[in-house]
């Protein structure tokens, strides 16, 4: 047995030396390594030997299993090497790859989905309405009495007297309220409209993204609090805001969001980023909230001025171009 | 509205307070400045100057030659002003200065051969007045070199403060100063009246009657005789075009001066004018035309306030006067109105007029009723200063009903559950005092305050809690540092489109946005369109009822700047009406949204690996197929070829248990003529809301196959017309049910077939899950298929 094992040592070590291309060596791994090959066959040998044999033989036998399977590694990793030399010489590696493109979204609906995104981890609800909607839902509802200056703060594309193209994405929030009772802790993503000439600096379309919590602990505190950790998120934990005392019809008191903007090379300024404020009595109300037990707080942002300013798009008619050249940047 | 911050300062104390502090707090009060100018900055590096000689220009005739002293160096200076002098003191203006008439940096230049460093300037160039005849020459007892901005007084801040539609009350000097004392906690100094009254009472020389009290709650009226009607003296001029205003003459710029500074706007007219020394205040006739100061005939209505004399309209009530009764330089004897109009009756009528003055303006905000007669004895008190004058005893004051002061209540512990934040109560009455409001009452609890006439936006204890948070400052309520999550059912609406996008993005399609307005003869070929009442354009003048006509411009748009080769997709409402008749609610319309996908040029161009692929038909269906099936992969949808669309032609639909949920197909020329394209466009409309009603079933995990597959290729020479799923069908009907999927992997037509013949090539997949299939039953089962294939469609067996 022992000489056995010393022979099959020698064999190896000759067959390997003659290996010369992979068949050879597959034929060298049938022979001595594989299931049936001879080395297994000796340890199939071993098993029949008596108790004092395998005591002596059981050592160089597991050597040589080691031995021989350690050359064969070996032996293929310094093949590999020099096939792959060998081969790399004859491909142009550097030809382009067989690609297939990869679409973008639009990069309104990139900010759309950050936005989304960060609500969604605050415990906000997404929810959608009709961009054809009710003067009722648009404005009475929301507190803009008729024949109130506060209507010409957003002109408007009327359909008819009571119908137009809403121009915020508020009636959603009147829709919520009056389907569902709070606590109601939701965004309204979507298209909204503006009565006013089309220029580099202003569209007839926009998109906003407005929120709307009602509960019976709802603060002022809690307001500011929620759209100071959304701006951090959104635009770095640095950025410096304000806010300061608006008017809007559905919420009282209201309040105005400013960051400090300050463009690489230039002149920074404060600039308006969101509205915001607790949701007016006269708004609950009007949906069925008892105003007494409930609070509520609103809020609501213009997509678009946001960002053409954090990727420096100079003209708003660009996003709705379709322009590919425009597209392919996103 | 501009103001003037040394005009305001006369109100309140502000001394010890920095102009940025000003601006900073006034803007967190809810008052935004949005711009601030600093007069002196207009005169920045421009001084008093000495014209130390004038010699004529050696090259030009109208030229003339100056040398300036600014008390320190001389200058060459070329001037063209014929009134230009030795020994004049002058404003000089050097170079780097910029010259507010039209914002030009000065530079050294050579004027016609001659060197000039420097410029005189006229008035008009410094925005001093409408004189450019001459340059302006300034008193001589004005010492050289003084910076230009001292010897022109120009010490003034102006800021361009943004009022939201709420505060009327803010619409003055006044309001403003009085936000600052309540910010500040100071007190508001109100200008006192003494004025020398005569014996003769107003109510002796004019009679008031309102005929409409609703619209008209109240009128004061006051008499001055034998005014001059004068220019108005320096301080006033000063005080009106530091905002603004063109001073016109003494009796026109009291009254705006008195709207400016307290809000209450006045109309002053010729009392000789008013018939009968009558004022009426009544609705006009329907149809009265009416000549208005600015020389424009009206129209009115029969809601439209106006105020008459004893025989004709004189003034449209709070918004403008009439040329019949204007003060003029002849005018001796003057009637002053100040009047409380109802604000929707005031907003309706200039809105109708498209006529907004600074009167209406504030009145259809809402003016303070109480400080009419205040403004009117001001106004005179003015008046009198200016140019002498009778002002007659007391006021004519038409006041029906007596409009009673707001109370309310505020609770202070309704205050902390709104804010979050606890104020001190004592600071909370400051604020409230110093803003106007009279407490009536208090305890630990609530106070009572009476709610002052000039706050009509102010009724409820949540307007108190506003007031007393921006007065506060919003700043100085601390943000939570967490919030609890609420756990009622979590929603996204958004979700399936997300979603779609996503596939979208995969099969490298780019989104579009596209405008949601359309002009009127494209949005009609694409259905029924709705009509926008006051559309900005005729371009834009109907809502889309498709989405192809936006997708169709955008490739336009693209093919013009050489991008051929497109695959865009759009998610977006479209807009349909229902019956043709007027919206009248929800039934009426129909909103849904819809998801356009469209290839055009080629899918792949020719890479070093792949030659050219042209989009057509099979890379629309392929890219429909495959987004259906990656969204929706357990929902089967059925397509039906060669339908009638009127936008497509090889058009199919995309159905679902008989319901159609989309179409698509090759877009006709005619079509994509319309938008200047002649290149080939395919596009596919899915309807996402009733894509959205579809049923997913459940998914549920199927075992591995264990056992292995058995494949079989084949291929017939059949005629031309035959359908491949035509051939498919047959096939699965005559196998058993080992048979799992069939795949048709190539299509071959040559003259060597035949005439009229292709040859389609399958490869047939059989397995069992719970068994090694046998070769010869596999073998069964395809020579039945083959037979039955040959059968049905005389076909002939190419190869196995």
């Amino acid at each position: 047995m022992v000489e056995k094992i010393s022979e099959t040592r020698k064999s190896f070590d000759e067959a390997l030396s003659k290996v010369t291309n992979p068949q050879s060596l597959e034929e060298l791994r049938l022979k001595f390594l594989s299931k049936k090959g001879i080395v297994n066959q000796l340890f199939e040998d071993f098993k029949l030997t008596s108790k004092e044999e395998k005591k002596l033989i059981g050592q160089i036998l597991n050597d040589l299993k080691t031995y021989t399977q350690s050359k064969f590694n070996e032996f293929i990793q310094k093949l590999e090497k020099e096939y792959t030399v060998k081969k790399a010489a004859s491909i142009d590696l550097t030809l382009p790859g067989k690609q297939k493109e990869i679409g973008s979204k639009h990069i309104i609906t990139q900010t759309l989905d950050e936005i989304k995104n960060i609500f969604k981890g605050l415990g906000f609800s997404i929810y959608e309405g009709p961009e054809l909607e009710s003067d009722y839902n648009n404005f009475e509802a929301l507190n803009f009495p008729t024949d109130h200056p506060a209507r010409d703060m957003q002109d408007t594309f009327f359909i008819n007297q009571n119908f137009l193209l809403r121009t915020h994405t508020s009636p959603v929030q009147i829709r919520l309220m009056k389907e569902k009772k709070p606590p109601i802790r939701a965004i309204m993503p979507g298209k909204v409209f503006r009565n006013e000439a089309v220029s580099a600096k202003s569209y007839c379309l926009f998109h906003q993204v407005e929120g709307l919590y009602v509960d019976t602990d709802v603060t002022f505190a809690e307001l500011k609090g929620t759209l100071v950790a959304f701006i951090k998120q959104y635009f770095g934990s640095e950025i410096k805001y304000r806010f300061r005392a608006s008017f809007f019809p559905f919420t009282e008191p209201s309040a105005e969001m400013d960051i400090w903007w300050q463009p690489k090379g230039k002149e920074g300024r404060w600039m308006e980023i969101l509205g915001c404020g607790m949701v007016d009595p006269n708004v609950l109300i009007n949906v069925g909230i008892d105003p007494e037990k409930y609070v509520g707080y609103a809020f609501g942002m213009g997509i678009e001025r946001t960002t053409m300013r954090k990727y420096g798009i100079d003209d708003i008619r660009l996003l709705f171009d379709s322009d590919i050249r425009f597209l392919k940047q996103f | 509205m501009k103001i003037s911050l040394q005009w305001l300062i006369d109100y309140v104390d502000l001394k010890d307070i920095s102009i940025n502090e000003i601006i900073d707090k006034i803007t967190f009060a809810g008052l935004e400045v949005e711009e601030v100018v600093v007069q002196s900055d207009k005169y920045n590096n421009m001084v008093v100057g000495l014209v130390k000689e004038v010699k004529k220009h050696p090259n030009a005739d109208k030229l003339s030659l100056c040398v300036v002293s600014d008390g320190e160096s001389d200058y060459s200076v070329v001037c063209g002003a014929q009134n230009v002098a030795q020994d004049q003191k002058i404003a000089f203006a050097k170079v780097g200065s910029i010259i507010p008439s039209n914002g030009m940096k000065l530079e050294k230049v050579k004027i016609r051969g001659e060197v000039s460093t420097g410029m005189i300037c006229s008035e008009f160039e410094l925005e001093l007045g409408d004189n450019h005849e001459g340059i302006l020459v300034l008193d001589e007892k004005l010492k050289i070199g003084t910076p230009l901005a001292d010897a022109l007084g120009a010490d003034d801040v102006i800021l361009e403060v943004a009022i939201t539609p709420n505060r009327c009350d803010a619409l003055s000097h006044i309001g403003i100063a009085r936000d600052l004392a309540a910010i500040f906690n100071r007190k508001i100094k109100f200008p006192e009246i003494q004025i020398n009254e005569s014996k003769k009472k107003s109510e002796d020389f004019a009679k008031v009657f309102i005929e409409d009290s609703v619209n008209c709650p109240r009128y004061v009226g006051k008499v001055v005789l034998d005014v001059k009607i004068l220019e108005s003296p320096d301080w006033l001029k000063k005080k009106l075009k530091s905002i603004g205003l063109r001073p016109i003459n003494n009796v026109v710029d009291v009254t705006n001066f008195v709207l400016h500074e307290i809000g209450q706007p006045l109309h002053a007219f010729d009392l000789d004018k008013l018939h009968d020394n009558k004022i009426v205040v009544k609705c006009a006739n329907e149809s009265e035309k009416f000549s208005t100061l600015d020389s424009k005939d009206r129209e009115l209505t029969s809601t439209d306030l106006m105020i008459c004399d004893g025989e004709k309209s004189v003034a449209i009530a709070g918004i403008m006067g009439g040329e019949n009764s204007e003060v003029t330089f002849t005018t001796k004897n003057i009637l002053i109105e100040s009047a409380f109009f109802n604000p929707s009756s005031i907003r309706r009528t200039a809105k109708r007029l498209g006529l907004s003055t600074d009167a209406s303006y504030r009145f259809e905000r809402g003016t303070d009723y109480d400080i009419t007669a205040w403004a009117a004895r001001r106004a005179a008190q003015l008046i009198q200063m200016t140019s002498g004058g009778e002002i007659l005893y007391g006021e004519i004051d038409a006041y029906p009903n007596k409009i009673e002061k707001r109370k309310t209540i505020l609770r202070f512990s309704r205050l902390m559950k709104v804010l979050g934040y606890s104020i001190p109560e004592s600071t909370v009455e400051n604020i409230l005092t110093n803003l106007g409001f009279e407490i009536i009452s208090k305890n630990n609890e609530q106070i009572e305050l009476v709610i002052p006439s000039f706050r009509h936006d102010i009724e409820r204890e949540i307007d108190i809690i506003e007031e007393v948070a921006r007065i506060y400052g919003f700043e100085k309520i601390p943000n939570v540092q967490k919030i609890s999550v609420t756990l009622e059912e979590k929603v996204d609406q958004s979700y399936f489109c997300d979603n779609l996008k996503n596939a979208m993005n995969s099969l490298s399609f780019y989104e579009l946005v596209t405008n949601s307005l359309l002009n009127e003869t494209i949005s009609e070929k694409f259905g029924k369109p709705i009509k926008m009442l006051n559309p900005q354009s005729s371009e834009m003048s109907h809502l889309r009822t498709s989405l192809l006509p936006g997708m169709l411009q955008a490739i336009s748009n693209n093919i013009k700047v050489n991008e051929k080769n497109l695959r865009f997709f759009e998610i977006g409402k479209v807009f349909e009406l229902i019956h043709e008749k007027e919206i009248e609610s929800f039934e009426d319309f129909k909103e849904s949204e819809i998801l356009l996908i469209a290839i055009t040029g080629y899918e792949i161009q020719s890479e070093w690996y792949e030659k050219d692929i042209a989009s057509d038909f099979f890379g629309l269906k392929g890219n429909v197929y495959a987004l259906l099936n990656k969204s929706f992969p357990s929902i089967k949808f059925e397509l039906t070829y060669n339908i009638n669309h009127v936008n497509y032609e090889e058009a199919f639909t995309i159905m679902h248990n008989n319901k159609i949920i989309g179409y698509g197909g090759k877009v006709k020329m005619s079509v994509a003529n319309l938008f200047d394209v002649s290149q080939e466009i395919f596009a596919c409309e899915i309807n996402i809301d009733e894509l959205k009603k579809i049923e997913q079933p459940d998914r549920k995990f199927k075992d591995l196959l264990k056992f292995p597959k058995m494949v079989r290729d084949l291929a017939f020479v059949l005629d031309t017309e035959v359908e491949s799923d035509k051939v498919i069908e047959v096939i699965k009907t005559a196998s058993s049910n080992l048979l799992h999927q069939i795949k048709l992997f190539d299509i071959f037509q040559s003259d060597s077939l035949g005439k009229d013949k292709k040859s389609l090539a399958f490869q047939l997949e059989y397995f069992d899950e719970t068994r090694t299939l046998k070769e010869d039953e596999v073998d069964k089962d395809f020579r039945n298929a083959i037979k039955e294939v040959e059968k049905t469609f005389k076909a002939q067996l190419r190869g196995i």
